[in-house]
């Protein structure tokens, strides 16, 4: 049960010719891919193609009647070895990842596909995060499709262009027996928009059409001399083939404008920041007429040389616009003009920023100096530069006008979430047994490193919490201890970490967060995963795909179970897990099913309940404001979102107050965090009782009569004191 | 060319707010008007609580003319028409990245606040301005629609998206009529009434109308709630003008706490402070120091003890309180558990002093004076849990004999000698010493911490007089002393000081 379900948007899938789709990037993706008959998909979720993934699961039912073979794969290396299916075989595929990450993990079967060489077309779609809102590293897919040489499709991003690139993408593969990438960027796997749409096709080979007798090929495999041959290959065959496939069949475009003797040349992802750009400055249109001649490369590997010298040639200068570094476009095309004897300046880096997203703003101040500095033929510079000063004094105005920075609001757990707990443990722990090295990993728990807790020492990759700790660990006074996810530990973690340590007898401790899903991508579903949701918690479970199950069969000796919000209890066992005399690893499950999976399974539940007329107990926390003094030691210890401030009421004071708001869902960290860290009395717990039974209502008017006779002989003694 | 032209919106909102709803009924509205439409977001992490934006652009089709746009997929300076904030920071951030300029934008922003982890983690007052991000807003914007869409959204009983809605359509912005707005919530088909009437109250607003003002229940009433008359005299008599209300506030607070004597005690300390004051210049300064003191006297008087901390949680109008804010309905009953851990220092607070002294001493030599806190839920709304509570609170007669009452009104002196001596020599000095009253407050170890910093800032008073200008001087310890929880930032400051009186 993903956190996006794409159950009615897939049936656009089934559309055909002649119809119109109206949708999502990634939806589009899945349909060319349907389109272009594949026989097999696969991938690893991970922002910004996590979705597609979603999109392939629930489309199992469309995709089988097609024969298509839906992979939840393993790792990205796992997705990436799945189109070994093409290497022999007439039959295409495709898997996704989310890059440069993914592709790092992949790249060791990337490799040798790539020296294999294909038979059927394989398409790998990569969600580049990159830029504003990435979580990962930044750094460019394109290094590995010049490494491996693999072709890399980089298309104008709207959805007709998006899909011919897949479709042509196949051909390509085919046509150079190379497999392809199809880089998207964060924002253009979820770009909404329209395409005509082609019936699906099915696969020549498919699970409704088996291939019936395997073939083998000595000159497939990657082991010397095959090898050698096989890059020879690469060089003398496959390259030419597919820079004559891309020139015929016009995979890249050339927009024409009247200032003919300057040009832009542009990754197709670019393209319409370069057309907004100029549009803002008053040199192109809302329909991209733009009086500057435009080279759009929808292929940025390979280039085509006589068609980068073809369009520099009459030109004094071009623009380069290629985002992220290093800039192997502006250097590539620098050297087929220089080979070619073309003497037109290549501007680019230094115009626009050599590092860093290509944002409006970006792109914008590249595209006037350019233009400053170019002076096209026919271009009346003294209005475009007007309009380009107009905006930046306008934003200068805006930050002058503000006076102090706006402050940055970074991602964070959210309300209730059951990873929140564990580091205010840790965060507690640290006052008894002395700070220790964490050895942090990737999911929804690495923002346990900002605000308030800034818990996490290192952050090395997917899985690898434990595996980052085996320097470290042996050098440190105390113990380190490494945090993984359940997703991570399955990915690679159990192998990689927890085998890897038991083997190597490390001494160490390990928190593995138990919430049942690959939370921070949309709760996929992992090993571990219960149907239905909800977590395997508690005692040994007796089948599935259990962690402790899987932690017992690799050795691991030292196991504790504990709920992530008895906030004493993490602490009692990171404690006992610091200081025992036992050597190796300890390994602490911590349980707490993703509270946003939680609630989304249990709201629709609760007020059905309620309808019915059942009883339901609702829990919230709220603080006192009277009791609350305004130090706001809590919220430093929680962060949660609905743990908040407001101003306070009372006049002699002047800090605002701890207040909680009405989206807490009763976690209770709350609670668990004053009496941990023995706070302040000012928190309170309410259980409201929703539908109350006779002897609710009945022991309530007892309490209340009893109660209010005390609290009135109060108040009269509050009346004497004040007399 | 073509004199066509997008209409750019941009959606700034907090991660999990549901805008990326907003925008995909914005994308229903404008593909349902038969215009071209866009619309893209950032997936991810951002999307679990932090600032996100969604960017939607529309165009009309022009006449004969079936080529389609090339729309933009991120948000440029300069280039945006709407831009819509969820929240008054969030259209700070806008203003600050140039999304809103003066020629074409109309900002479109709830009020109300949701405070930045680093503004509400801060350990005394970190919020940021709003009024400068409201300055900001009314130069740089074409126009502006800004109004509390929160409160609004709970009156209508929806959520802020329906409210933000409205106000878009209400703002005559977009190339769309009011139907197809709703129609899109209608075609979203969740919770399309409530949405509606949010909707209806964000356009009216947009419109121009103001909200229902909350009615002005406070009643004018010549009782001043001290019910002594000697007080009320003493307070009109002693006291300039600008001090009276805050001194009565103070007064009534501590006949709550301990009864008339404690305020009339109260009074005692205050007056000599304001005479001091007045000698020293205070007249035309707003009695300054006489103000912080009238204000952070009380507070302190009121320490939060285990008596005052049961007084207060045992209050009908507590769970009256509590009712409203947990939204329970009348025949709801609502149980409320409290957690209390009170450890040695807390009952040896009780104590009379020798005792209570003896009682910690033995528990440090143990070794077990922080590791005794017994951890307590406590149900005051059942009468097992009343009852402990309500016989704690009785025993405020007690109080004034107990160890805790003996140690604060010690630093109490302390303070007011402290300030007494800094208004002979700097009056800006003797504010801000006034001022860092407030850092004796909290419970346990944010208590300890507490009178730790007042005593380190009492001590460096001397130095800061040798600095130039002391006030600041002394600022800068106290912002330094309220910087951080473990006293590190302090501690640095005192060192820097010290470091900067020996090289002068």
């Amino acid at each position: 049960m993903a956190e996006r379900s794409f159950k009615k948007e897939v049936e656009l899938l089934r559309l055909g010719d002649g119809d119109t789709f109206e949708g999502e990037g990634i939806l589009a993706v899945t349909k060319a891919l349907l389109q272009s008959g594949v026989s097999y998909v696969g991938g690893y979720q991970g922002a910004p193609v996590s979705h597609l993934m979603d999109v392939l699961n629930d489309a199992r039912p469309i995709m089988h009647e097609l024969g298509v073979h839906v992979e939840t794969c393993a790792s990205e290396a796992g997705a990436a070895a799945m189109l070994g299916a093409s290497v022999n075989y007439p039959v295409r595929g495709a898997a996704t990842w989310k890059s440069t990450v993914g592709t790092n993990v992949a790249s060791d079967a990337l490799s040798n596909l790539a020296s294999a060489g294909v038979t059927g077309g394989a398409m790998i779609v990569i969600g580049e995060d990159y830029g504003e809102g990435s979580s990962i590293i930044q750094e460019r897919s394109h290094a590995f499709a010049m490494k491996s040489q693999i072709w890399l499709l980089d298309p104008r991003p709207n959805l007709p262009s998006i899909v011919k690139m897949v479709e042509q993408g196949f051909e390509l593969s085919e046509a150079s027996s190379t497999p392809v990438m199809l880089e998207l960027r964060i924002r253009a796997c979820h770009v909404h928009g329209r395409f005509a749409t082609k019936d699906n096709r099915r696969g020549t080979f498919s699970g409704q059409n088996r291939i019936a007798d395997p073939s083998f090929d000595y000159g497939r495999i990657c082991l010397p001399p095959a090898t050698y041959v096989q890059e020879k290959d690469k060089i003398e065959r496959r390259w030419p083939a597919a820079v004559n496939f891309i020139r015929d069949h016009d995979m890249n475009e050339v927009f024409h404008g009247s200032a003919d003797d300057v040009g832009i040349v542009c990754q197709g992802g670019m393209y319409n920041a370069v057309i907004r750009a100029l549009q803002q400055v008053g040199l192109a249109d809302a329909f991209g007429e733009s009086a500057i001649p435009i080279y759009c490369l929808n292929v940025t590997y390979p280039l085509v040389p006589s068609e980068v010298t073809a369009f520099c040639a009459s030109k004094r200068a071009v623009l380069m616009v290629e985002e992220g570094q290093p800039a192997y476009l502006e250097e590539a095309v620098n050297a087929i003009l220089r080979k070619s004897d073309v003497q037109t300046r290549v501007m680019g880096k230094g115009l626009l920023p050599t590092a860093g997203e290509y944002t409006g703003e970006a792109v914008l101040h590249g595209v006037a100096r350019f233009v400053e500095g170019a002076v096209p033929k026919g271009v009346d510079l003294a209005p475009v530069l007007q309009r380009y000063q107009q905006i930046v004094d306008a934003k200068a105005k805006a930050v002058r006008l503000l006076g102090e920075p706006i402050p940055t609001r970074p991602p964070g757990f959210c309300t209730g979430c059951p990873e929140r707990p564990v580091f205010s443990a840790m965060k507690l722990a640290e006052q008894k047994v002395g700070k220790f090295h964490v050895s942090a990993d990737i999911g929804c728990h690495t923002f346990s490193t900002l605000p308030p807790f800034n818990i996490g020492n290192t952050v090395l990759g997917y899985g690898l919490g434990l595996a980052s700790s085996t320097g470290i660990g042996p050098n440190m006074d105390r113990r380190v201890v490494s945090v993984m996810g359940d997703g991570g530990f399955w990915h690679n973690g159990l192998t990689s970490g927890v085998a890897n340590a038991v083997f190597n007898d490390d001494d160490g401790v390990l928190v593995i967060m138990n919430n049942g899903y690959t939370s921070a991508t949309g709760h996929q579903a992992i090993p571990s995963s219960v149907k239905g949701g909800g977590i395997r918690s508690g005692a040994f479970q007796p089948d599935g795909q259990d962690i402790e199950r899987a932690l017992r069969g690799v050795g691991v000796k030292w196991i504790r179970h504990v709920r992530t919000y008895s906030v004493s209890k993490v602490i009692g066992t990171l404690r006992d897990a610091m200081t025992t005399k036992r050597g190796g690893l300890k390994v602490i499950i911590a349980d707490g099913e993703c509270q946003l999976a939680r609630q989304r399974r249990i709201r629709p539940e609760v007020s059905a309940k309620v309808k019915a007329g059942n009883r339901v107990v609702r829990t919230r926390f709220g603080v006192d404001e009277d009791v609350c003094t305004g130090d706001h030691s809590c919220i430093r210890l929680s962060g949660c979102p609905s743990l908040s401030v407001k101003p306070t009421s009372d006049p002699l004071r002047d800090d605002p107050v701890a207040h909680v708001n009405n989206d807490c869902v009763g976690c209770g960290l709350c609670g668990e965090v004053s009496h941990a860290a023995v706070l302040c009395p000012s928190f309170f717990k309410a259980d409201i009782v929703r539908n109350p039974g006779r002897l609710d209502r009945w022991r309530q008017g007892l309490r209340d009569r009893v109660i209010s006779r005390l609290s009135r002989s109060s108040d009269a003694t509050r009346q004497e004191n004040a007399a | 060319m073509s004199e066509s032209r997008t209409t750019t919106v941009l959606i700034a909102a907090l991660g999990g707010e549901g805008g990326g709803v907003l925008a995909g009924w914005l994308v229903d509205a404008a593909g349902g008007a038969g215009h071209w439409v866009q619309q893209t977001s950032i997936p991810g992490v951002a999307q679990r609580t932090g600032a996100t934006t969604y960017y939607i652009e529309i165009m009309e089709r022009p006449e004969g003319d079936d080529r389609q746009p090339v729309m933009g997929l991120t948000a440029s300076p300069g280039n945006v028409d709407v831009m819509v904030a969820s929240e008054l920071l969030e259209a700070g951030r806008a203003l600050e990245n140039g999304f809103v300029t003066p020629d074409r934008t109309t900002l479109i922003a709830s009020t109300h606040r949701i405070y930045a982890i680093a503004e509400k983690s801060a350990m005394a007052d970190g919020r940021y301005d709003a009024e400068r991000v409201r300055r900001a807003a009314e130069q740089m914007a074409a126009r502006q629609v800004l109004f509390d869409m929160q409160a609004e959204a709970e009156r209508a009983n929806t959520v802020i998206n329906a409210v933000l809605f409205g106000a878009m359509a209400g703002a005559n912005v977009l190339p769309l009529p009011r139907e197809a707005f709703e129609d899109a919530i209608r075609s979203g088909g969740i919770a399309v009434e409530a949405n509606l009437a949010g909707f209806d109250l964000g356009f009216r607003m947009a419109q121009g109308e103001r909200p229902a003002g909350k009615k002005d229940t406070t009643a004018v009433s010549d009782d001043d709630g001290l019910g002594d008359r000697t007080l009320t005299d003493r307070i009109n008599r002693n006291l300039p003008g600008m001090l009276q209300e805050l001194a009565r506030e103070g007064a009534r607070r501590l006949i709550d706490y301990q009864g008339v004597g404690y305020a009339r005690f109260y009074l005692d300390r205050l007056e000599p402070m304001v005479k001091a004051d007045a000698v020293r210049g205070g007249t035309s300064r707003s009695f300054a120091v006489s103000r912080e003191v009238t204000r952070r006297l009380a507070v302190w008087m009121a320490f939060e003890d285990l008596i005052r901390v049961a007084d207060l949680k045992i209050r009908p109008e507590r769970v009256a309180r509590v009712r409203a804010e947990v939204k329970a309905a009348a025949d709801e009953p609502v149980m409320i558990t409290e957690f209390l851990k009170p450890g040695v220092d807390e009952v040896a607070s009780l104590l009379p002093p020798a005792l209570g002294r003896w009682a910690i001493g033995l528990a440090d030599r143990a070794g077990v004076r922080y590791r005794l806190n017994v951890g307590m839920h406590v149900s005051t709304t059942r009468i097992r849990g009343f009852l402990p509570m309500w016989l704690l609170s009785r025993l405020k007669g007690w109080r004034p004999r107990t160890l805790r009452f003996a140690e604060e009104q010690e630093r109490i002196d302390r303070w007011l000698a402290v300030i007494s001596d800094a208004l002979e020599a700097d009056y800006d000095l003797a504010r801000e010493i006034a001022v860092a009253g407030k850092v004796v407050r909290g419970y346990s170890d944010t208590h300890r911490r507490g009178i730790r910093n007042f005593h380190l800032l009492m001590d460096a008073v001397p130095a800061c007089k040798a600095a130039r200008p002391p006030a600041r001087a002394f600022r800068t310890l106290l912002d330094a002393a309220l910087s951080d929880p473990e006293g590190d930032a302090l501690d640095r400051a005192l060192a820097a000081l010290h470091g900067e009186n020996a090289a002068a």
